[in-house]
């Protein structure tokens, strides 16, 4: 049997390997959710109003759920479930993702491929081997969703893809607003054995609650930086260049754009931020920025870093396009920065976007992101023309 | 295509154009893509030349860099500096006791106020510096100008150079002395008249005598055109006694035979041929906008084996992938349509060379006088030129009615006039007196002109626009100024 964080991944993935672009934290806390309603159901742990606590340490002989059981059991003071939600969405969301993938691949459903993307950046993706696994879990949904009797793992899995906010992308020709009593409904049913019942709704609710709570938090901080960067990125192409004082004398100005010193030091320092904000988005972001600034903070800091680039173009150019190359590495430049803005407006403006009724946004997302890596890829190529300008000429 | 593509296809795109540009940069090819702005003035001609600008050895450090680009500058504006009697040359501040004023404005370096490639900043004259430069070293100490000059206590310093009293390089007309020496001169002389114009249209010939129809020495299909003959014969060549062969047929020497001159015939002459005879003419025209593309200090075309042997690829890279990267081969002359300035759009693809100007074969001066400027130049002044009192005086002139030199063609004043060892020549670098307009005011204005009018009247942007038909509405105090300041310095002296 497939456990509840093999089911959400098999639902979020396609045929070709590449996952729903589903907001983060609502995953995260669902896989967190999805391994603790695992082993509720194997009755390791039970729940009460103010801890979580594990009441049969013998391991289920799942390594992803041992491995989080040998975590309950090793800690002694009281934690609720809320708590570990939020322990484990954020210090073990990637290593569940890892072992929930690896096992899916262990019992063939899912093939793990190993690519490159420009041959410079590391890429694993899954794709299904066998799709039947998908159809059935699907179907089961489907089903419950009607007027069906579910089975108390149905109502779990329901509770957790309601929590990623996948159901639009799963049923992309059903209207899924319609669900939403039935989903309400199928919550308040008694359907879990009396052992596990008050386990599996608290992980429920606690599951739903906070990853509705962090994906707003992240989302609107997300939202409101984009729209930050977006607003400098309006200005750098509205903006007409900023004139120069008609009075002669040493100006801040005239310093930023004009001395050769002061350009290299903006231009190099572009050049970092830019470097450092691609270093954020492909390599580190899996690794050390998950560590040291949570498991979102490489979004947030790659916006933050993006916001800074907009401010640091504005002290190396005053807002002028220039001529030829330089036109071009600027339009190429601002390219990327307006994509990245827009890309970030748009997954932190989801929820708002819903409200309004436009609930297909994962195909848009992902153009914008795609978008913004293509206006990437000539920026190299350009650097480098400009670089050599200055110092050949 | 494949989305997977995409991003392969813009590297790919973009690796090949960078390789590209660096094979541009560093070996030969066309560079204008890598431009990073508009040159001042006239110097796009030459923009794509840029070695005769950036001199300095690749990876220059930025101090040679920027000696290499003024030693450039001077180079090729050295000369008229020297000739303007520059106020602030270059000399005047490499003394060690200006050290004081390098911080404020480094008159040493011409990029200090001169600096190309940003026309949004550029100014008149070139400058790109705010215009009240002045105040960096005038404001102050010694040099404070309001200290001895109590008429100047009001004064702005962008007023400086832009209210007819001052330039910065070419004060020839505006000093003070010479200020005091042309106080009070009536507007307009009593015989008022272009010396060198009138003793140069009242020269004697050579003694070589003219040539008629008849005496055309020419292969039989080319005397077959009667209009062409017809206009050499009244051409001042045909006066001079310059035949075809002179100008189609140079190689078959003084005495050619028709013979000799049909075995040597070249049907269209390229300029080298009247440089042959018209050297001073010739030299000075490659000084001039109309001809810079040949200054002798333009940087010529790379070639790519020599570029390749000093970044040492020339072993890798075969001769024919080198000799295809080869820069594109400059063009000599200037288009009418790359101008920059008004131009007539039915004379875009005219070329400027000698026969833009001087139809060959009816080498009329006249024409080239003022009709040939017309029938390129579209702005107002040119305009106006037909209906004002200079073209008035021209017409005069040419019909007989007025002495020779009193009429005003374009030439009169654009292209004055010079005398060399007895010999006088048209300055065929036509903006050698261009601007600042004061330039203008010795060699050609106060041949006819009181020095204070012909302040007020060049002082006059839209009289000037006007072509000088009215009276100037613009009144220069510099000449009152000093003169009331020589007076109290003689009553000061006296007392």
């Amino acid at each position: 049997m497939l456990t509840f964080a093999e089911e959400i991944l098999l639902l979020l993935g396609d045929e070709e390997g590449v996952f729903l672009p589903v907001e983060e934290h609502a995953f995260e806390c669902a896989l967190a959710g999805a391994v603790l309603m695992d082993l509720a159901f194997a009755y390791r742990i039970d729940t009460d109003l103010e801890k979580l606590v594990a009441i049969d340490p013998a391991p289920t002989g799942n390594p992803m759920l041992d491995r989080v059981l040998e975590k309950i059991v090793a800690r002694t003071d009281t934690t609720d479930t809320r708590t570990w939600v939020g322990v484990l969405s954020r210090e073990d969301a990637a290593v569940l993702r890892e072992q929930a993938l690896e096992s899916l691949a262990g019992r063939g459903v899912l093939e793990r491929r190993d690519g490159r993307f420009l041959w410079a950046f590391g890429a694993v993706r899954y794709p299904a081997l066998d799709d039947g696994a998908v159809r059935t879990i699907k179907a089961r949904i489907e089903d419950v969703l009607s007027d069906d009797i579910p089975h108390p793992r149905d109502v779990a899995l329901i509770s957790l893809v309601d929590a990623c906010e996948i159901l639009p992308d799963l049923f992309p020709d059903r209207d899924v607003a319609a669900f939403g009593p039935r989903i309400a409904l199928l919550r308040r049913m008694d359907l879990i054995g009396r052992e596990v019942a008050g386990t599996i709704a608290d992980i429920q609710r606690t599951v739903v609650r906070e990853a509705r709570a962090r994906a707003a938090r992240f989302q609107k901080l997300l939202l409101v930086l984009s729209a930050f960067g977006g607003l400098g990125v309006a200005a750098t192409l509205l903006s007409p260049p900023i004139p120069l004082a008609d009075r002669f004398g040493p100006g801040l100005f005239e310093s930023l754009w004009y001395d050769g010193v002061w350009k290299q030091w903006s231009g190099y320092l572009l050049l970092g931020l830019s470097v450092a904000g691609l270093g954020v988005a492909t390599i580190v972001k899996k690794r050390l920025v998950a560590r040291i600034a949570g498991s979102h903070g490489w979004r947030l800091f790659h916006i933050v870093l993006g916001i800074a680039c907009v401010l640091v173009l504005f002290a190396h150019t005053g807002f002028r396009f220039g001529a030829n190359m330089n036109a071009a590495l600027m339009a190429f430049f601002v390219a990327a920065l307006l994509s990245g803005a827009l890309a970030g407006a748009a997954i932190g403006g989801t929820p708002r976007l819903r409200k309004m009724g436009i609930r297909k946004t994962g195909r848009q997302n992902r153009l914008l992101i795609g978008l913004h890596a293509v206006a990437i890829c000539p920026l190299p190529a350009l650097l480098i023309v400009h670089l050599l300008s200055v110092y050949l000429y | 295509m494949s989305p997977k593509i995409v991003p392969w296809a813009v590297v790919a795109a973009t690796l090949a154009g960078a390789a590209w540009f660096a094979a541009a940069m560093t070996v030969g090819g066309d560079r204008s893509a890598l431009l990073i702005g508009e040159t001042t003035d006239a110097h796009h001609q030459i923009e794509l030349a840029c070695e005769t600008c950036h001199a300095a050895p690749a990876f220059a450090s930025a101090a040679k860099a920027e000696k290499a680009l003024n030693r450039a500058c001077r180079k090729c504006h050295d000369k008229e500096l020297k000739a303007a009697d520059d106020s602030h040359p270059r000399r005047k501040f490499r003394n060690p006791r200006m050290a004081v004023y390098w911080e404020k404005l480094d008159a040493r370096l011409c990029t200090t106020c001169h600096v190309e490639h940003r026309p949004e900043i550029v100014r008149a004259s070139a400058v790109t510096v705010a215009m009240d430069f002045c105040v960096a070293c005038h404001s102050e100490g010694d040099q404070d100008v309001r200290a001895e000059r109590p008429s100047h206590a009001g004064l702005a310093f962008d007023t400086c150079a832009s209210a007819g009293c001052h330039n910065y390089h070419d004060n020839r007309a505006l000093y003070e002395e010479f200020l005091v020496r042309h106080a009070g001169e009536p507007w307009l002389a009593d015989a008022p008249a272009h010396e060198l114009s009138a003793r140069q249209r009242v020269r004697k010939r050579p003694a070589r005598a003219a040539l008629a129809r008849g005496d055309a020495v020419a292969p039989r299909a080319a005397l077959a055109d009667p209009a062409w003959l017809d206009r050499w014969a009244d051409s001042g060549h045909a006066a001079a006694g310059v035949n075809c062969g002179a100008c189609h047929a140079p190689k078959a020497g003084k005495n050619a035979t028709r013979e000799t001159v049909e075995a040597s015939w070249i049907e269209a002459p390229g300029t080298a041929v009247c440089e042959d005879c018209h050297r001073p003419q010739a030299r000075t025209f490659v000084l001039g906008r109309h001809g810079m593309r040949r200054h002798p200090r333009v940087a010529k075309p790379r070639d790519p084996l020599r570029q390749l042997r000093k970044i040492g690829l020339s072993e890798f890279v075969p001769e024919t992938v080198a000799l295809w990267l080869a820069d594109p081969a400059p063009p000599t002359t200037m288009t009418v349509a790359e101008a920059r300035i008004p131009m007539r759009s039915d004379a875009a693809h005219g070329t400027l060379d000698c026969g833009t100007c001087h139809t060959p074969h009816a080498v009329d001066v006249r024409h080239a006088a003022a009709e040939a400027c017309a029938s390129c130049h579209d702005d107002p002044h040119t305009r106006a030129y037909f209906a004002s009192p200079h073209h008035a005086l021209w017409r005069a002139e040419l019909a007989g009615e007025a002495p020779p030199g009193t009429g005003v063609s374009c030439a009169t004043c654009h292209m004055p006039k010079t005398e060399r060892r007895g010999r006088i020549a048209t300055d065929h670098n036509q903006n050698d007196n261009l601007r600042p307009n004061e330039k203008m005011i010795r060699p050609v204005c106060l041949d006819c002109h009181g020095l204070g009018f012909s302040l007020n009247a060049l002082a006059d942007g839209a009289l000037v626009e006007r072509n000088f038909t009215g009276t100037p509405a613009v009144r220069v105090e510099s000449i009152g100024w000093a003169t009331r300041r020589a007076q109290a310095t003689k009553r000061e002296a006296g007392g």
